[in-house]
């Protein structure tokens, strides 16, 4: 019998203290794991269940009994916080997540910097802090994950990101007012969230890797404001993970300089290997979301006991899961991960 | 200053994102009565070739290789209106494009950048295209090249559905299909039945360009 709680399991993971077994968890957001199989099951679904808080929080809740996930996840896209600045987001169907439609801004010169708490203000985050609040008073000792979409992506989901990458470069002063504006509203939607339930809040910055930046504005830009983010998170007594999409190499040596208190990582990198450079690191991750999709059990039974052997701490999916994602193949990873 | 020399300067110059010095040297080439072609091709694509090569070799990244770009285009400005037509010979077509549910086009856009400057016609399908267009598209345009990305996992059966869907037409030969992104792998590749699997965008180029001599081979054979 488990004797932690889900929610004691992984705060003691991210506090790097000694737990019974690795938790396995899949945080929401970028790392979406509401699937078609779930949502076809209860009934309540995506498109709607992003502008409703009631059905967010269900299905949210729906998704975390399913699966075995030791996690509530909200929301589930990476759109609210581009939209609250003034992208057009088009929704999606059922089965294909939400994205930006047109970003506001073609270019740094053209931004309209909005108050500090336009983020936390728009309807949509009230959706969000109103399905964490919901789930969170449903099932206390399961923890809410709230998720983020992280400094650079946001920046460059309210700007043209081919121009914006470029600005990085260019005109270096507007770009660090410009996401630090970011990082600030960004830092007013967690505070809302952990006010609401939310026990661990997720970062994912898809647009801040590696192979997009390179090491020199990795680590001027995205350890700067991931940072800055991820301190104020720890202020408000909430510990942060921090998702690093992509191949790692380019930018391996600021990893330890990031202040996460976990760090997930994709399918292509060796946890193992980023344990062994950095023993001090808690390690996420890291099961492939192709595997998941279309891998056989035995498969998924193998990787996932690969993790354990590995030592890793917090198993999850390495990726967003694929809406068409078999639930029984979810299953088996959770039932695996928690055989030990 | 010879004409080497100036072809070199030009082609540091894009090395070195230096838009300014491109388009001084690209009308000095032209006071020069050097040809805009020749210009186009030893100087600006020659600084974009080694732009690719940085990148591959991960000196240079994603913004350093568009503001090479932009300063590559900032030459092609001046030198488009002088050139002759005869020389616009190209190497072959290409149609392109991100799988429908994705919409992070960077990669994409930096094929299809690479592609043209290595001489190739692109046709740009953009971001979120449906399997079906992909085809439908490249038939259209009388492509030789399929050109599919993605950068999310989630939409990799996309990629599949494109071949699956040529092979159900009957016209699976009419086309090379080139696969690449962030979580796609050569054996990816393979499995779905695509011809070839590129890298990053210095290496669409060269894929593309090795596939479609080896189709000539086969031709000639």
């Amino acid at each position: 019998m488990d004797v932690l709680s889900p929610k004691e399991r992984l705060l003691r993971s991210l506090k790097g203290e000694a737990v019974d077994r690795a938790p396995v968890i899949c945080p929401g957001g970028m790392m979406n794991s509401a699937i078609v199989d779930v949502m076809k099951n209860h009934g309540n679904v995506l498109p709607d269940g992003h502008r409703d808080s009631k059905m967010m929080a269900d299905l949210a809740l729906d998704v975390q009994a399913d699966t075995g996930f030791e996690n509530v996840g909200i929301p589930f896209c990476m759109t609210v916080e581009a939209e609250a600045l003034g992208s057009d987001i088009d929704f999606g169907t059922l089965k294909c997540e939400p994205k930006i439609a047109k970003e506001i801004f073609p270019s740094l010169k053209d931004v309209i910097y909005k108050a500090d708490d336009a983020l936390v203000k728009s309807p949509r985050a009230g959706t969000v802090f109103q399905a964490i609040y919901n789930a969170a008073g449903h099932s206390p000792d399961i923890p809410v994950i709230g998720s983020i979409t992280g400094p650079l992506s946001t920046a460059a989901s309210v700007v043209d990101p081919m121009n914006f990458l470029k600005e990085l470069r260019k005109v270096k002063d507007e770009s660090h007012r410009f996401v630090d504006y970011v990082t600030n509203q960004l830092i007013g939607y967690a505070r809302y969230m952990v006010d609401n339930g939310a026990s661990v809040i997720s970062i994912a910055d898809p647009t801040a890797t590696g192979e997009i930046l390179g090491p020199r504005m990795f680590g001027d830009y995205a350890v700067v404001y991931i940072n800055k983010l991820v301190d104020a998170i720890h202020e408000m007594g909430v510990p942060v993970i921090v998702h690093i999409c992509g191949r790692m190499q380019a930018v391996t040596h600021h990893i330890a300089n990031l202040h996460a208190d976990a760090i997930s990582v994709d399918a292509l990198v060796s946890l193992k290997k980023l344990k062994e450079a950095y023993p001090q690191l808690t390690t996420m991750g890291n099961l492939s979301t192709f595997l998941l999709e279309f891998g056989e059990e035995p498969n998924i039974q193998r990787g996932t006991e690969q993790l354990i052997q590995d030592e890793i701490n917090i198993l999850a999916p390495a990726c967003g899961l694929s809406t068409s994602t078999p639930l029984s193949n979810i299953q088996t990873f959770t039932g695996a991960a928690k055989a030990v | 200053m010879e004409k080497e020399e100036l072809l070199r300067q030009i082609a540091d110059a894009v090395v070195e994102m230096e838009e300014d010095t491109v388009e001084e040297l690209a009308q000095q080439s032209l006071t020069a009565g050097i040809d805009a072609y020749e210009t186009i091709d030893l100087g600006l694509a020659k600084g974009m070739e080694r732009a690719g090569q940085l990148f591959d070799e991960e000196e240079y990244f994603v913004p350093e290789l568009l503001m090479c770009s932009d300063a590559m285009n900032v030459g092609i400005d001046v030198l488009k209106p002088h050139l002759k037509s005869e020389n616009v010979s190209k190497k072959g077509k290409v149609v392109i494009g991100v799988v429908e549910g994705d919409t992070h086009d960077i990669g994409k856009n930096l094929v299809r950048l690479m592609m043209e400057t290595g001489g190739f016609e692109v046709l740009d399908l953009g971001r979120d295209i449906p399997p079906a267009e992909f085809v439908s598209k490249a038939e259209e345009y009388g492509a030789d090249i399929i050109g599919i990305a993605t950068l999310m996992t989630t939409t990799m059966p996309g990629m599949k559905e494109v071949v699956d869907i040529l092979a159900d037409k009957g016209i699976r030969d009419k086309f090379k299909v080139i696969v690449g992104g962030g979580p796609i792998s050569p054996a990816f590749a393979k499995k779905i039945g695509a011809d070839g699997y590129a890298r990053n965008a210095a290496d669409a180029v060269k894929v593309a360009e090795k596939l479609l001599s080896n189709t000539d081979l086969a031709l000639g054979a």
